[in-house]
């Protein structure tokens, strides 16, 4: 289903709206039993969103084909979240595409090696996608067309050990998502 | 599940009375029938007075010939003897059952030498209760032994183990356990746990389970698995086919925390083990979250605009108070056993270091000072050490007091959890689960499942 601007930006400001009123008691939670149970009708948008984006994820990780996006990816330096003049000069690019293919929607995934912990890797791969996720807002990029998700050390493109692998695994990679 | 057990009384006994052979003692269980006993009242009783004095300030252990045992020793021999059923010699799977539990879990202690039962000269069903043939265990060098025996009604299970100092030829304890069929095992890990506390003064970690996250259905899809201790009964908990991450316990052991991908996020989930229910307690992204001991909140790791900050939650998902408000990365709340702080790790000061918060002052102090890249704390159920991932050309796992000083290390791996008694840890090293003792010298392997087998929770002692 092809998401309007407007239904894009509703949805966005429905999520931006329960994101700031975090401090408010949450709804109860849904119960789900096991996974091959059907969900319950929903009226709420974010549970559709939230169902497609589980579907999405699942995609990725099971998917074994290399990650296929007419994006380029960034790599960041071990340990590190900063954007490299390389990775910026990336970025402007990617820019430029989407400023020519203003239907599109992107997921900025980051990644890590696996020569962190894992959990602590969850959270640098965050940091990576925010990193990537400002620079583009930065060049004008609109945000409801972007958003972020860590994948940590989870989701490897090469297994050795070495550095050229090592490298290769801690990128930002960029998901168009609604194509 | 309804158990309950009772000593035997001649256990209770022997425990009471601070048994020795120059004692009349009245023997339910264990002991030769000979004269002997009478005998040496006869002259013993002046010796019995003195040996009273001296016998019973000493701890019952001293005063038979096992010492207590260290990790990473020659071990005590010990020989675990099937069930042995009076009523009708059958369910050898039961009596076998009930013994490979009990004997696996001593061998993983890294505490005893189990003597295997291809040596054994006795069946199971040569022996009443009340009169044990020693010589044929003291001629395998034994100088511990477990026997006992069940009754089965129907689903209804009965089990009595004893354990037996074969050299002084006597009871040590006993334990009678009354269950289902289906609860044979965890009537055998208790007991067990029971052996250790006879010979140890402290009882095992053994009743409890080990949860972590693996790929092991093959690809890049990881979900949550438990197992009992010794990795035998593995059973699979999630099947999303997404990413399901870093598993942590309840205080009961009933329930499972975790992080999943299946609504995106990724997100905090809680699961039911008996019911097989679960469901997502936050729409925010979170990375790692851990119970309190009182069961009543969990800390969790939580995104705020690609950071991570610590929050307090309720079990169902209510935000109850933001305990960290810095830029760095912050995760992997670990709570000491009284549950007034939070060890966690952050990058606040550049690289990841492990800090405890006070959780009512939210006052936080910095804990490791050594190495460059330390996280995954896990705080000791005693309380006086909390065990950490260092990386330092590998990954270590490493200890230090709450307070701060000098770190030590225990052995290779990373993501270490606490057994019940604190005495052991799991970790997973190159993809594989293990448990050590705390001081590294014993280390057994306990999964080789065919995949990646990491971020190992233990559980507290199961009710």
């Amino acid at each position: 289903m092809k998401y309007s601007r407007l239904h894009v930006g509703w949805l966005t400001s429905v999520l931006a709206v329960s994101l700031g009123l975090s401090a408010c008691p949450k709804r109860t939670p849904q119960t789900l039993v096991g996974s091959g149970s059907s969900m319950p009708p929903s009226s709420s948008r974010m549970d559709e969103s939230a169902i497609e984006a589980g579907d999405r994820v699942q995609d990725r990780v099971q998917s074994e084909e290399p990650e296929a996006s007419p994006l380029e990816q960034i790599y960041f330096d071990f340990d590190s979240f900063a954007l490299s003049a390389e990775a910026e000069q990336i970025l402007q690019m990617n820019a430029e595409w989407l400023k020519n293919n203003t239907d599109a929607k992107v997921e900025i995934e980051g990644h890590c090696d696996n020569r962190g912990t894992a959990a602590y890797n969850l959270a640098l791969g965050a940091k990576r996608a925010k990193a990537a996720h400002d620079y583009l807002i930065g060049l004008g990029i609109p945000s409801e067309r972007l958003s972020t998700i860590t994948y940590g050390e989870e989701l490897p493109v090469c297994n050795e050990l070495n550095e050229s692998c090592w490298q290769r695994n801690r990128r930002g990679h960029f998901q168009v998502i609604n194509r | 599940m309804n158990l309950s057990w009772t000593k035997s009384r001649s256990s209770l006994a022997r425990h009471v009375m601070c048994s020795s052979p120059w004692l009349s003692v009245n023997r339910a269980g264990g002991g030769p029938r000979s004269s002997a006993p009478r005998r040496r009242l006869r002259l013993g009783v002046w010796f019995g007075a003195v040996f009273l004095l001296l016998g019973c300030a000493a701890t019952t252990w001293a005063q038979i010939r096992i010492q207590i045992p260290e990790p990473g020793g020659a071990g005590v021999p010990i020989a675990v003897s099937p069930l042995a059923n009076p009523a009708s010699h059958a369910d050898r799977h039961l009596a076998e059952t009930f013994a490979n539990v009990v004997a696996l879990d001593l061998d993983l202690s890294g505490l005893f030498r189990v003597i295997s039962p291809r040596a054994h000269i006795e069946q199971p069903d040569e022996y009443e209760l009340d009169h044990i043939n020693f010589s044929n265990w003291s001629v395998l060098d034994a100088l511990a032994l477990v026997k006992g025996a069940f009754w089965l009604e129907g689903d209804r299970l009965t089990v009595e183990a004893r354990l037996f100092d074969v050299t002084q030829r006597k009871q040590l304890g006993g334990r009678r356990y009354q269950g289902r069929l289906s609860e044979v095992r965890r009537m055998a890990h208790r007991f067990a746990d029971q052996v250790m506390r006879y010979l140890t003064g402290e009882e095992g970690p053994f009743n409890s389970r080990i949860a972590f996250a693996s790929n092991r259905t093959g690809g890049r899809a990881k979900e949550i698995y438990v197992t009992d201790v010794s990795g035998t009964h593995v059973r699979r908990v999630t099947r999303d086919r997404t990413l399901s991450l870093a598993p942590s316990w309840s205080p009961t052991g009933e329930k499972l925390l975790f992080i999943s991908y299946k609504r995106g996020g990724p997100h905090p989930f809680i699961f039911d083990l008996a019911s097989g229910r679960m469901a997502r307690i936050s729409a925010r992204v979170a990375y790692t979250g851990s119970w309190s001991p009182d069961g009543r909140r969990v800390a969790v790791s939580l995104d705020q605009n690609g950071n991570s900050d610590l929050y307090l939650l309720s079990p169902r998902g209510d935000l109850l108070r933001r305990l960290t408000h810095d830029a760095g990365i912050d995760v992997s709340p670990a709570w000491s056993p009284d549950g007034t702080q939070l060890a966690f790790c952050s990058g606040r000061s550049g690289n990841p270091q492990i800090y405890v918060m006070d959780i009512d002052s939210g006052k936080t102090r910095r804990v490791t000072f050594t190495g460059g890249y330390n996280t995954d704390p896990d705080w000791s159920p005693k309380g006086d050490r909390i065990a950490y991932t260092s990386r330092a050309g590998g990954f270590r796992i490493m200890w230090i007091g709450p307070d701060g000083g000098a770190a030590t290390e225990i052995t290779r791996g990373e993501h270490p959890s606490w057994s019940p008694d604190g005495r052991y840890l799991v970790l997973s090293r190159r993809g594989r689960i293990f448990m050590v003792s705390r001081d590294g010298r014993s280390s057994k392997q306990l999964t080789a499942g065919g995949g990646d087998d990491t971020s190992p929770a233990w559980s507290p002692r199961l009710s």
